[in-house]
């Protein structure tokens, strides 16, 4: 490189405290998807279902180093802190230091390994190019085998790129928002097509490697674990509909591993942003999380899910539910009989329990209290289920009184993404108390 | 004799419970008039008779070779692990599981028997043991002593020494490293390109521990630091956080030091 950039002399601790409050908003701390064994040089392997190394106070899992290289940058995207038009510290780390940072940190067992993004400095390319030498730093001369995710700088020349994805296991680029026109309005600098390029570029990289890896085993392995990437939730005008139908197709057409929301938090004050009096839409995110997982593990489709005419989950029932609610003419499904897919299709049910049914009724007869143990969820599962022909108790197959019961037994939503909708139960005698102080006012 | 149980008392580990498994089997009481039992639990019954277990290598690795051999690695890899943990019920129901799956036609079946009470308990600790093996790989932190040994410990509910040691002496397998069972006394030591042993009943002296490298304290401040700056502040959820990373693991977390190891 022509140019060298000389960082300001602040100190690591600095550097850590801007940086990785510059990267805490992207969603992705997975160390999942790649399995490696120590190669007998150096430090560090990787297993195929991740790790959690911590939690940090927002209840998030902390598995690898998350860290900006650099939060300068040359954009101005209405959500991001780090835009050009925002005066807040900036700060650049060098490669040394984030070598330094992720052995001793992986050393002591505190990180997965590293996970690298970065505004963007002078150019994409000059980006890109620090952060592949900084990952080749890690891997050659250090040896480090731990777990990397890196970010596609979209605008970054192909073969960068490319080079920079034999070094890491997971690659990502950030749709940043759902549709095209929301990117146009809060992300001037940014356009669709740009985003898409990379990704593209990415899921070509990785079907030639398949092919590669076939006929040399050893083959050096181009993103192992795939391409993720994530889109803000909730700054923009987008119906859950449009957004699961976008995760679809990505999952389709662009094979991603991940797909990960972010609720809207509004950093910036911004005329063009809106403004959330409830904070961010959590619960709407955690919405969109359980669709995710249906359209990944439960083989159902978004179409299945939401439709033009109902664009939006229901705030009280989780996806599944739902859907089942409205098709309750495949109900009640016989536990000893039925396909796994249809099992998987149970309310309560989820793939593991329904492998152990698939796998235990090949010896025997289930009955209600196996499925318990199983870990069937049977409060929800009983108005879809019959075992040897029998409901669990005489129950009708109707909406209204499903739908009543499913409300009763109060879903488990992660603590907090109840957000604005919070219930309370109502009982007789608040209600007369309410009475009996207006009655003393009057 | 009928009508009275014979309790096969076993010492609290793998090779006691298999000890058990092959005492209980030869001795031809009929697998009904049997039972086995780790030692130290429990008053005595009643109409029972106790019949304590001498460990014996050669009798478990039988044991093992046999299970391994006729019902598969998924069989044997879930007794083992239901073995660590610290449910008392383990022991008869590895018994009564094995004891199914010999007569089984096909005995990697057994594993698929969830409808059979035993069968499925073992597979449940299976997955509890494991899940805390799992979470420690994740939760435990090493300190670097002077000595540039990496001193790590733990206070888990079951037995996982057994399998957190092969996991980081894969992991990092040019280090010296220490993993401490604080409760029991246990720890699993690792030199630098060798293998790993597990020691019992060695005293550690306690003073030695506290001195660590100079590195140590600049490293822990940084990663406090990072804990604290890369949670999103209109997020914050403590409860979330409980239920992800229960305090029971966070007295030997640096991050979690400031509050005593309890809150945050």
């Amino acid at each position: 490189m022509q140019h060298i950039y000389m960082p300001e002399k602040i100190s690591l601790m600095e550097k850590l405290k801007i940086l990785s409050a510059a990267a805490k908003y992207d969603v992705a701390c997975t160390s999942s998807g790649t399995s490696r064994k120590n190669t007998g040089k150096g430090m560090g392997n990787c297993t195929e279902a991740g790790i959690c190394h911590s939690f940090s106070a927002d209840g998030r899992c902390i598995s690898l180093l998350k860290i900006l290289f650099t939060n300068e940058c040359i954009y101005d995207c209405k959500y991001c802190l780090n835009r050009i038009s925002n005066d807040v510290p900036r700060a650049s780390f060098t490669p040394q230091e984030i070598c330094d940072l992720v052995l001793e940190f992986y050393k002591r067992n505190y990180i997965e390994g590293l996970f690298l993004s970065s505004g963007i400095l002078y150019t994409p390319n000059y980006t890109m190019e620090l952060i592949y030498q900084t990952l080749y730093k890690l891997r050659y001369e250090y040896s480090f085998h731990g777990y990397i995710h890196v970010k596609a700088i979209p605008g970054a020349d192909q073969e960068i790129i490319e080079k920079t994805g034999f070094l890491a296991d997971r690659m990502s680029v950030n749709l940043e928002l759902p549709t095209a026109e929301g990117l146009k309005a809060l992300a001037p600098n940014k356009n669709r097509g740009k985003i898409l390029k990379p990704m593209r570029l990415v899921q070509n990289r990785m079907l030639e490697n398949k092919s590669e890896l076939a006929i040399y085993r050893h083959a050096p392995r181009f993103v192992p674990a795939g391409q993720s990437t994530q889109m803000i939730v909730g700054a923009t005008p987008e119906t859950d509909y449009q957004i699961i139908n976008v995760a679809e197709s990505l999952y389709q057409k662009f094979e991603l591993k991940r797909v990960f929301y972010s609720a809207f938090v509004r950093v910036n004050e911004d005329k063009l942003l809106p403004v959330l009096p409830g904070g961010p839409p959590l619960l709407r995110e955690h919405r969109l999380y359980q669709a995710d997982w249906l359209l990944r593990f439960y083989g159902f489709q978004a179409g299945e899910l939401l439709s033009e005419e109902k664009p939006n989950f229901n705030v009280l029932l989780d996806p599944k539910c739902d859907w089942a609610l409205r098709h309750l003419e495949q109900f009640p499904v016989e536990i000893n009989r039925a396909d796994y897919y249809t099992i998987l299709r149970v309310p309560g049910i989820g793939p593991r329990s329904a492998q152990r049914i698939v796998r235990a009724r090949r010896m025997g007869r289930v009955g209600f209290d196996d499925l318990k143990r199983m870990g069937v969820v049977l409060k929800r599962a009983l108005y879809f289920i019959t075992c040897n022909g029998h409901t669990l108790y005489p129950i009708k197959i109707e909406e209204d009184y499903i739908t009543r019961n499913l409300l009763a037994v109060k879903e488990k939503l992660p603590p907090g993404a109840g957000g604005q909708t919070t219930y309370r139960q109502l009982s007789l005698f608040d209600d007369c108390q309410a009475l009996y102080s207006v009655g003393n006012k009057a | 004799m009928d009508g009275i149980i014979t309790v096969f008392v076993c010492e609290d580990s793998l090779d006691g419970i298999f000890t058990g498994v092959y005492d209980a089997w030869d001795s031809r009481l009929g697998h009904k008039n049997v039972r086995l039992e780790i030692c130290q639990e429990e008053e005595l019954e009643l109409f029972c008779q106790y019949r304590p277990v001498e460990t014996d290598r050669e009798k478990a690795e039988k044991v093992f070779r046999t299970i391994e051999r006729r019902m598969g690695e998924g069989a044997i890899t879930h007794i083992c692990q239901a073995a660590a943990s610290a449910d008392g019920r383990k022991a008869d129901a590895i018994y009564r599981m094995v004891v199914l799956g010999l007569s089984l036609e096909r005995g990697s079946e057994v594993v698929n028997c969830l409808t059979y009470g035993p069968v499925s308990t073992v597979m449940d600790l299976s997955q509890k043991a494991w899940h805390e093996a799992h979470k420690l790989m994740g939760f435990l932190r090493f300190s670097e002593l002077q000595s540039g040994v990496l001193y790590g410990p733990v206070r888990p509910v079951h037995q996982v020494l057994s399998f957190l040691a092969p996991y980081f002496a894969d992991r990092l397998r040019h280090e010296n490293w220490l993993i401490h069972d604080v409760g029991r006394e246990e720890m699993a030591v690792h030199r630098a390109d060798m293998g790993w042993i597990l020691v019992r009943d060695e005293a550690l002296d306690a003073e030695r521990l506290k001195w660590v490298s100079e590195k140590e304290a600049r490293f822990q401040e940084l990663w406090k630091c990072f804990h604290k700056t890369i949670a999103v502040e209109e997020r914050i959820n403590r409860s979330l956080q409980r239920q992800m990373l229960s305090l029971r693991f966070r007295s030997f977390m640096p991050e979690f030091a400031d509050d005593g190891g309890r809150r945050t």
